[in-house]
């Protein structure tokens, strides 16, 4: 039996995905091929790799094929399932140039070490047969006969932290929810995954949908909760679809439902869609737009284990955190322990973009250090330009520097640099990206997802913005800096919630760390990186320009003349700064200077 | 239990708002979003204070603040201090107009941030009061509307709303007299809409718009007044002389 996975993970989808997987059914049964081999189509989720999709995996001969399209099908139909041939051009290429046949030589996965994604791209999501063939809900019939004692201190031993971000002890949390004699309880599942880069909760909603029910299940075991909630961002279409798929499949298996698993206990679980802002992804704003009212957050000095949902105690967990639950109780956690650093236990999963040259979904054990995630896992940076910085922990996370690549990441150690591991965004810069900017950027967009009911972080991000705006069109001052700082501590010390507590992260990291940057555009009237339209000038090095043409070709404005085999030039009059010359040469020789006003 | 605001001792419930302990004890706490007749938003920010327990200090928020432990607060600290200013700085530039938040930027030091934009003219700080008046005692005419830095205070579609009924309790609570509300002896108009109001049958004293009026005897299931309360009062007072004489 041969099986043909191809991922239908959203960033193949993207890619077509979906049309090469019906081209494979169709060459199969076009070829007859099932007559001489048995095989089968399989969807499933997300392999990670997604920038080389569309994925195709075969097996059980463990053959990987990248960026397959759906003409491609008759041709593997033929060669590969048929005649045993392996087509080149399919497969990987590591850093040697070689070529590589199985997604465990590719050194993307060679480094990983799956957990949370144990099932993601190996099974059909859609299939309960498939889950329950992998070990899927022994977790849960473990759990069922265990106390709720026994199942807290499980969770306590494995070290489990929240993947949400804040990374609070699972276990701790489910104890106190525990120790309430108040009912109903509710377990709530955050699915909201608001930060912009991040896909890690939708690939796993997506690709592994019952390890996620699993996890919330046994949380609603160990608390004595009968009823649950899964909010999924709005977007998550596949991801909403998916796990309702799932529950229908679970309660019709008599897995949940009114008797779970024959016996009387009861665990419902309903689907909330997303309000649609990044604030709603935080605890008591999401616990607000489930009850129905407006998504803001709410002073958490009663915390919502005590006090959630309707009032009612109520434990909130990310999906990643759920997804490691069924793991941990299906091989103890004393197992799970041994993974990790001292205070992080376990894996986590990234979602590495950004200019870096594998981009995707990572998982490794936590501790592993940045220049391991960006250099051995992700290659290194496209083009082999030189590496600037790394934003992670999502829009309200920190810039770090080359000087902190080494630094183990886990969920203490870059907090004391002023970042934070956050869920799981790691998006990779280049020397060619502003730090300024990408500071405005960030600032811009929690302009727009806080939800503006306290005055630090909507007035103090309002005023960020004028400022980081002002220094990015050379309107910058001196004093801008200092200002900047003051405020972000405000910010941080004295906002409701935590958006506004780490709103500023951005700004002081780069401040912090590329403080020459901002200096280049406030005193000398310069982008460094040539980003900022208004403080660049770009001009070519007759030294290095070899007179290809090749920007000439690239520029939209005609600003560019000279003649084959000769240096070229400028008009700084017609150029519009857009950069496309500097992108278009090899040679870089395009140079970047400041611009008078 | 006990507490120690400035270094007063000062007894207290458990659970009891810090804000609240304070004002009781004669303590002054500014703020802006808290009335005493909801429940607290913690939207504003002005009212922090720093509580020092086991000897380590953190910034909370006086109005939503549950005292659960003895502790040290101090309402004026530097902490305090600077982020209030910064707070109060904020805020004068979101409120040039009003006078209320430039007093309490005198009074509480708050820097002159000239580097701030300012919203010319405006009042509102969007402590959100006038919402919550609207939502709990009448009809939920008016609401926020955007979220993040454009959120503001507004009817539905910046049109005069259906369901307001010109009580005029949002102009009442508001900290900073940011909410227009115009009055002639016929007429009363706020957000946009103007409405007749209602004399007193006997003495001619406004009652107020015929709208509130039915409201509030819907709400109470008996027919609208047609009488100021002095006048009632008296009427009914009356009518108790007619029946049991002097
Ligand atoms: C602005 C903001 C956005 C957040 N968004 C998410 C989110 O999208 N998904 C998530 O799981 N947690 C998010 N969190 C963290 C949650 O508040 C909460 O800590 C978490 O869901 C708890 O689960 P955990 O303990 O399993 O991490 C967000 C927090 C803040 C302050
Ligand atoms: S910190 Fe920002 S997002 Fe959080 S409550 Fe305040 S305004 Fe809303
Ligand atoms: S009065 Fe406490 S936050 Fe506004």
């Amino acid at each position: 039996m041969k099986t043909v996975k191809v991922c239908c993970g959203t960033g193949c989808l993207a890619n077509g995905s979906m049309a090469v997987a019906e081209a494979l059914e169709q060459a199969i049964e076009k070829t007859g091929a099932e007559a001489q081999v048995q095989c089968a189509v399989k969807r499933t989720g997300c392999f990670g790799l997604c920038e080389s999709g569309p994925l195709v995996t075969i097996l059980p001969d463990n053959i990987a094929y990248y960026r397959v399209r759906p003409s491609d099908a008759e041709e593997i139909v033929q060669k590969t399932l048929l005649a045993g041939e392996i087509i080149d051009r399919f497969l990987f290429k590591n850093e040697k140039g070689e070529k590589v046949l199985s997604q465990e030589d590719n050194p993307f996965y060679a480094l990983q070490e799956k957990i949370a994604l144990r099932n993601v791209g190996r099974i059909d999501p859609e299939s309960l047969a498939d889950y329950l063939a992998v070990g899927g809900y022994e977790a849960l019939k473990k759990a069922i006969t265990m106390t709720p004692e026994e199942i807290i201190k499980e969770l306590e031993v494995s070290g489990l932290r929240g993947r949400g971000g804040a990374g609070f002890p699972t276990g701790t949390k489910w104890r106190t929810a525990a120790s309430y004699d108040v009912f109903p309880k509710y377990v709530v599942c955050n699915g909201d995954e608001g930060d912009p880069g991040a896909f890690m909760d939708g690939s796993l909603m997506e690709g592994d949908p019952h390890s996620v029910l699993e996890g919330l299940a046994i949380c609603a075991l160990a608390i004595g909760a009968e009823e649950g909630y899964l909010y999924i961002r709005d977007e998550y279409i596949h991801a909403r679809k998916s796990i309702s798929e799932a529950i229908r499949a679970a309660e019709e298996a008599g897995i949940l439902g009114e008797h779970v698993l024959g016996t009387d206990r009861k665990i419902c679980f309903s689907i909330v869609r997303g309000g649609g802002a990044f604030v709603c992804g935080e605890s008591t704003a999401l616990m607000a737009s489930i009850e129905g009212r407006v998504g803001e957050p709410r002073a958490k000095y009663i915390r919502s284990v005590q006090k959630g949902l309707w009032e009612q105690p109520t434990v909130l967990n990310n999906v990643e955190t759920l997804a490691n639950v069924p793991y941990i109780i299906a091989h103890g956690g004393a197992h799970y322990v041994s993974i990790g650093t001292e205070g992080s236990k376990g894996t986590k999963v990234f979602a590495m973009v950004g200019k870096v040259k594998r981009t995707g979904l990572v998982e490794v054990p936590m501790g592993a250090t940045l220049r391991h995630l960006i250099f051995d896992i992700g290659g290194g940076i496209i083009g082999d330009r030189p590496f600037k910085a790394v934003q992670t922990g999502g829009p309200s996370g920190g810039c770090i520097p080359e000087s902190m690549l080494d630094l183990p990441v886990d969920f203490d150690t870059l907090k004391q640099y002023g970042a934070m591991m956050g869920s799981g965004g790691m998006i990779v810069m280049d020397d060619r990206s502003c730090m300024v900017e990408v500071a405005r950027y960030y600032v811009q967009f929690l302009c727009g997802e806080s939800c503006g009911k306290c005055t630090p972080c909507r007035e103090g991000l309002k005023q960020m913005l004028a400022i980081l705006t002002d220094i990015c069109e050379g309107r910058g001052r001196p004093e801008d800096p200092q200002i900047l700082e003051a405020l972000g501590q405000t910010m941080m010390e004295s906002s409701l919630c935590a958006l506004g507590k780490s709103a500023p992260n951005p700004v002081l990291t780069t401040l912090k760390y590329f403080r020459e940057e901002y200096d280049a555009h406030i005193l000398e009237h310069r982008c460094p990186a040539g980003v900022c339209k208004k403080l660049t000038a770009f001009r070519i090095d007759p030294d290095k320009c070899r007179g290809c043409t090749a920007c000439a070709k690239s520029c939209p404005a005609g600003a560019i003349s000279g003649t084959v085999k000769h240096p070229h030039s400028i008009d700084p009059d017609k150029c519009i700064v857009c950069g496309s010359c500097r992108e278009a040469c090899r040679f870089d020789a395009v140079m970047t200077e400041g611009r008078k006003a | 239990m006990k507490i120690t605001i400035n270094g007063k001792v000062c007894e207290c419930e458990k659970g009891e708002y810090i804000l609240q302990v304070a004002r009781r004890n004669g303590i002054e706490i500014p703020t802006l979003c808290h009335h005493d007749g909801f429940s607290g938003q913690g939207a504003c920010r002005v009212c922090i204070v720093e509580v020092v327990e086991k000897g380590r200090g953190k910034i909370v928020v006086s109005c939503v603040y549950p005292v659960e432990k003895e502790c040290e607060v101090f309402t004026d600290s530097e902490k305090v201090q600077k982020q209030r200013g910064m707070i109060l700085a904020l805020l004068h530039k979101k409120a040039p107009g009003s006078e209320e938040i430039s007093k309490l930027c005198s009074k509480y030091n708050a820097p002159v941030i000239d580097r701030f934009v300012e919203e010319p003219e405006n009042k509102c700080v969007m402590c959100g009061l006038c919402v919550k008046a609207c939502t709990e005692l009448s009809a939920g005419a008016i609401s926020t509307v955007n979220r993040g830095v454009t959120k503001e205070i507004a009817t539905p579609y910046h049109e005069p709303s259906s369901s307001c009924i010109g009580c005029g309790s949002c102009a009442y609570v508001c900290p900073t007299g940011a909410i227009d509300i115009t009055q002639t002896l016929s007429e009363r108009t706020i957000w946009g809409k103007t409405f007749a109001l209602v004399t007193c049958e006997s003495c001619g004293r406004v009652i107020g718009t015929k709208e509130e009026i039915a409201y509030a005897a819907k709400r109470a299931g008996r027919e609208p007044d047609t009488l100021c309360d002095a006048c009632r009062k008296k009427q009914i007072a009356l009518g108790f002389k007619a029946i049991y004489g002097e």
